[in-house]
């Protein structure tokens, strides 16, 4: 194989001849460089997205209704929740989809959202006053009870201080915003000793005068915006390894309840000084930012210094005068206001950080409650129906939850989950036992069906399912609840138990399915699809991807820039190294013709030409995929952070540790070879045809 | 010459017209030739006369207008271009003007070059081949050098290296000398002549120079695309005088 070595050797030593040569490798080299960086990283967003997706709540696949409007999209979509139509029966799907041998589980599911009222300060604390005093009703005073019972009055009234210093406040500063005469009446009278003096005659009259007058005034509850799952919460936990408990339990098995997301929970629910706490230190200690530097955590130093009013509502005359001392400690100053202090403590640098975290959380966070709803509470999500009626329900709250890797996330982190029962509920479809309720309620009450909301019924109600088509009777007050028989069932269905076959006979929005071996997703996706269609049941079956709705897409669209991108760069470099090549041969076509003169068949300059390009790709190619290997491997070392939480869920954690597949080299390789190959045809076979006559020019 | 042997390079009433767009250039007319092994035969001739289309039909690297061209006893116009290819490679050697040294190859790399198209040799055997030839020429202590560390006349000895490797039975060598000054051209002809005696070889060339016409056994006169007559160097010499008088 002589021959060949020459060809090589001769490629090799005109590869650093000519500089149209170097031109071509440097093309090849940043293409390569491109391929193997670009499809590095790509790839591993899309397996790293892959698992937040299948892992956190979509399964490999997902089956809904083919009469649905919208298609499934597990992460919301724009303008909301896709307008999808109820599966009737979990129970009649769950058995056609498991016969398939590669389906491992099929967990029942269905995402929706609604508005809820995260506490307010004054309420909670009245709710407890309230409580302590029906204690007292039925089993007497005692020391403790008195002194939880002063504290607590002593706390209102510390806040109805406030109250009256922040309204006069406003009042001087907005001419319009001048209080109602009768609040102000309200105010002052809560302010008045002689209130305070008679609380002890008739204290559930004070109360209902604190609630009615009072709390009204305080604007600090807020609505939010609460994502909710409703799933069979034993199998969700079971099938999806990525879900873990973090605080509190799992609902009891057949139980009604919610898992709040963690995310939620600290984001939404946690006092917002502490929340700001937490935010500032995870960005020093996973992102290595710095006070001094970054605007945004100047931006939350600030707030925490001005925005103590949240802060200062929860601590009782008490726990104040501890909060000062503590703080006055931790400062070193004899500041007698709690605010300035505070001021100052929030107040913190790259430099106090750390010990100010620290103190927050040993010595103020224990005077505080730092949830406004508490593991064990219960809450109280408004929605509305299919039908359009707005449905309320009380549901208890078991613990928070997270999905490994994308505690931070947004976008995974959004997603609170449920029971199917309260979800079917809040999604309008009648249980049984709601169906009984319902009656009893409207029997006693001798109501018949109010349809309140009949003007939302026709914006909201359009592709009503006949399921719920019977509706219920409006709205079901939770202040009509809490009182008499209707408190009473609702004790009662929170303690129910449901049986496996009731919470699977009865509707659910998708059906998620967890495959034995994911390899086989594409044609397994067929074969469920073909036998709903058998079976005669109007399903649709989806990937992950699909049912991710936009988000899914997301790697999709990278993908193909990318595609796009190289494509660009190789037809250029295409071009290029064709003409490159032409010019090239047309420089040696003496050498060319010498060649063939002394004997070199056609085939030879051909494969020359050929085997010079291949080698010119090859070792420009080998450089850029060395060094973007390295880089990659530096990346996967090291880890890419992520910097924004909101690509936590593309990167599948804080950090992305890309790692280079060898479909990507063989496919950077293989483009390669292809791109070097095509752009030399021409000017090969150009070079082929050239006559040994053309040796004998003497053309100096 | 020696009537037992056929000739090695017979021609027979060739002509060969270049056509430059409608204008058909005449460059031979009715040429008839015979070289037998052995020889060592210059061709001369005014420049235009056709000297370098003779060699170019010879070496089988064009193909004649009309006539018959046999090289090795092969009819040239039968044969297909990987056969002229093959004829070239195995049985002619070529010298040209302007050397002609793959310029990215060392000496021993570019003397080595016809036996690996002929793929007939191993690997030491090639090398024993080269290193005896560039011994030959003189240049075995430059064999790994490049074309361009070398002088011209150090070149043009690479190229007749290079043509004899494979022993052809042919050498073609156009106006070998016209690059380089008379005394070094004296030498690549002498070594010609040397390889000419040792080997047998037969070599063919053209030149315009009397000198080196000298070393010539027979001169073939060219002009205007004809031959005038086969003599000897002494004749072609006195001819040659006798024009230049006549003008
Ligand atoms: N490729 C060509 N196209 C057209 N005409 C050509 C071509 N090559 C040679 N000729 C013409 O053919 C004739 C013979 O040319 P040739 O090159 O054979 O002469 P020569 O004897 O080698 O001359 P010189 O001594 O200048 O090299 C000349 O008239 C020349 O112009
Ligand atoms: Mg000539």
């Amino acid at each position: 194989m002589g021959q060949l070595r020459l060809l090589i050797q001769v490629a090799f030593r005109n590869l650093f001849a000519s500089r149209i040569n170097l031109l071509i490798g440097a093309i090849i080299f940043f293409g390569t460089l491109l391929v193997v960086v670009g499809g590095g990283l790509v790839d591993s967003v899309d397996t790293a997205m892959s698992r937040s997706i299948i892992g956190s709540i979509a399964g490999h696949l997902q089956v809904y209704s083919d009469h649905s409007k919208d298609e499934l999209g597990l992460f919301g979509q724009m303008g909301g929740e896709p307008d999808l139509a109820a599966v009737d029966d979990f129970s009649v799907i769950k058995p056609l989809l498991e016969k398939h041998p590669n389906v491992k589980t099929v967990v029942p599911m269905g995402t929706s959202g609604a508005m809820v009222t995260s506490g307010n300060t004054v309420d909670l604390l009245l709710a407890r006053l309230r409580e302590l005093y029906r204690q007292r009703v039925d089993h007497g005073e005692t020391p403790e009870l008195r002194e939880q019972l002063d504290s607590l009055k002593g706390h209102v009234r510390h806040i109805v201080t406030l109250l009256e210093s922040d309204l006069a406040n406003k009042d001087t500063l907005l001419s319009d915003g001048a209080l109602e005469p009768a609040d102000e009446e309200a105010i002052a009278k809560a302010r008045s000793d002689a209130f305070w003096a008679g609380f002890e005659q008739d204290p559930f009259s004070a109360l209902e005068f604190l609630e009615n007058r009072i709390a009204p005034l305080l604007p600090d509850g807020t609505m939010l915006y609460l994502r909710y799952a409703g799933t069979d919460l034993e199998s969700f936990q079971k099938s999806f390894d990525r879900m873990e408990l973090v605080d509190g339990q799992p609902v009891p098995p057949g139980k009604r309840g919610m898992l709040l997301s963690k995310f939620f929970y600290e984001e939404f629910l946690k006092l917002k000084t502490a929340r700001r706490l937490d935010l500032i230190k995870r960005e020093r200690d996973i992102n290595k930012k710095r006070i001094a530097e970054d605007p945004e955590m100047q931006r939350w130093v600030k707030e925490n210094t001005q925005q103590l009013r949240e802060f200062a509502l929860q601590l009782d005359p008490l726990k104040t005068k501890l909060a000062i001392e503590r703080l006055q400690n931790h400062l070193g100053t004899k500041e007698p206001n709690l605010e300035k202090l505070l001021a100052s403590f929030f107040a913190t640098t790259d430099d106090n950080f750390d010990a100010r975290y620290a103190t927050f959380y040993k010595d103020l966070a224990p005077l505080l409650e730092l949830y406004r709803l508490r593991l064990g509470d219960s809450l109280t999500i408004t929605a509305f129906t299919r039908t359009g009626y707005v449905q309320s329900v009380n549901v208890r709250i078991y613990g928070t939850y997270q999905f490994k890797g994308l505690e931070e996330s947004q976008l995974a982190g959004g997603l609170n989950l449920m029971d199917l029962m309260t979800f079917r509920d809040l999604y309008g479809y009648l249980t049984p036992d709601r169906k009984a309720e319902i009656a009893e309620i409207q029997k006693k009450s001798g109501v018949t069906a109010v349809a309140r909301e009949n003007a939302e019924d026709a914006l909201f109600g359009s592709s009503a399912a006949p399921l719920v088509a019977d509706a219920t009777p409006g709205l079901l007050n939770d202040k009509e609840g809490m009182d008499g028989m209707g408190h009473l069932r609702r004790e009662d269905l929170a303690e129910r138990v449901y049986n496996q076959q009731e919470l699977e006979k009865g509707m659910v929005l998708s059906a998620a399915v967890i495959l034995k071996d994911p390899s086989k997703l594409k044609e397994t996706m067929a074969e469920l699809q073909q036998s709903a269609k058998d079976a005669n049941l109007p399903l649709r079956v989806v990937s992950w991807q699909q049912a991710a709705g936009i988000i899914g897409q997301f790697v999709m669209m990278a993908k193909m820039v990318l595609a796009i991108a190289v494509l660009i760069i190789f037809v250029v470099a295409l071009v290029i190294i064709n003409n490159a090549m032409m010019m090239a041969t047309l420089q040696r076509v003496r050498e060319i013709g010498t060649m063939r003169a002394i004997g070199a068949q056609r085939s030879l300059v051909l494969n020359m030409v050929l085997v010079e390009t291949l080698v010119l790709g090859l070792v420009f190619g080998a450089a850029g995929a060395l060094l973007g290997s390295g880089l990659i491997a530096m990346w996967g070392h090291a880890g890419i952070p992520a910097g924004n939480p909101t690509l936590y869920f593309f990167f599948s954690g804080p950090r992305l540790h890309p790692t280079l597949s060898l479909g990507i080299l063989a496919a950077a390789f293989v483009i390669v070879l292809v791109v070097s190959a095509l752009s030399t045809l021409y000017p090969a076979f150009l070079a082929a045809r050239v006559s040994p006559l053309r040796a004998m020019q003497t053309d100096e | 010459m020696s009537a037992g042997q056929s000739p090695i390079v017979s021609i027979f009433d060739v002509t060969k017209d270049y056509s430059l767009g409608k204008v058909v250039v005449p460059a031979l007319r009715g040429v008839d030739l015979k070289v037998f092994p052995g020889e060592f035969i210059s061709i001369a001739g005014p420049s235009g006369s056709g000297k370098t289309t003779l060699l170019n039909l010879i070496g089988c690297v064009d193909t004649a207008t009309a006539g018959v061209v046999s090289v090795a006893g092969q009819d040239t116009k039968k044969l297909t271009e990987k056969e002229l290819t093959n004829l070239r490679l195995h049985t002619i050697g070529f010298i040209f003007q302007s050397f002609n040294l793959v310029s990215v190859l060392s000496v021993f790399q570019n003397v080595e070059f016809p036996l690996l198209l002929q793929r007939k040799l191993n690997k030491a055997e090639r090398k024993d081949r080269v290193m005896q030839l560039l011994e030959q020429v003189g240049l075995a202590q430059h064999e790994k050098h490049r074309p361009n560390e070398l002088s011209g006349g150090q070149r043009q000895r690479v190229a007749v290296a290079r043509a004899l490797v494979t022993r052809p039975q042919l050498v073609l060598a156009d106006e070998p000398t016209a690059n380089l000054d008379s005394v070094t051209g004296q030498h690549i002809i002498d070594l010609m002549k040397e390889l000419n005696q040792k080997e047998g070889t037969t070599f063919i060339f053209s030149t315009h120079d009397a000198k080196v016409m000298n070393h010539a056994n027979a001169v073939v006169r060219l002009a205007d695309g004809k031959i005038l007559d086969r003599v000897t160097s002494a004749e072609a010499q006195r001819a040659m005088a006798a024009g230049a008088e006549g003008h």
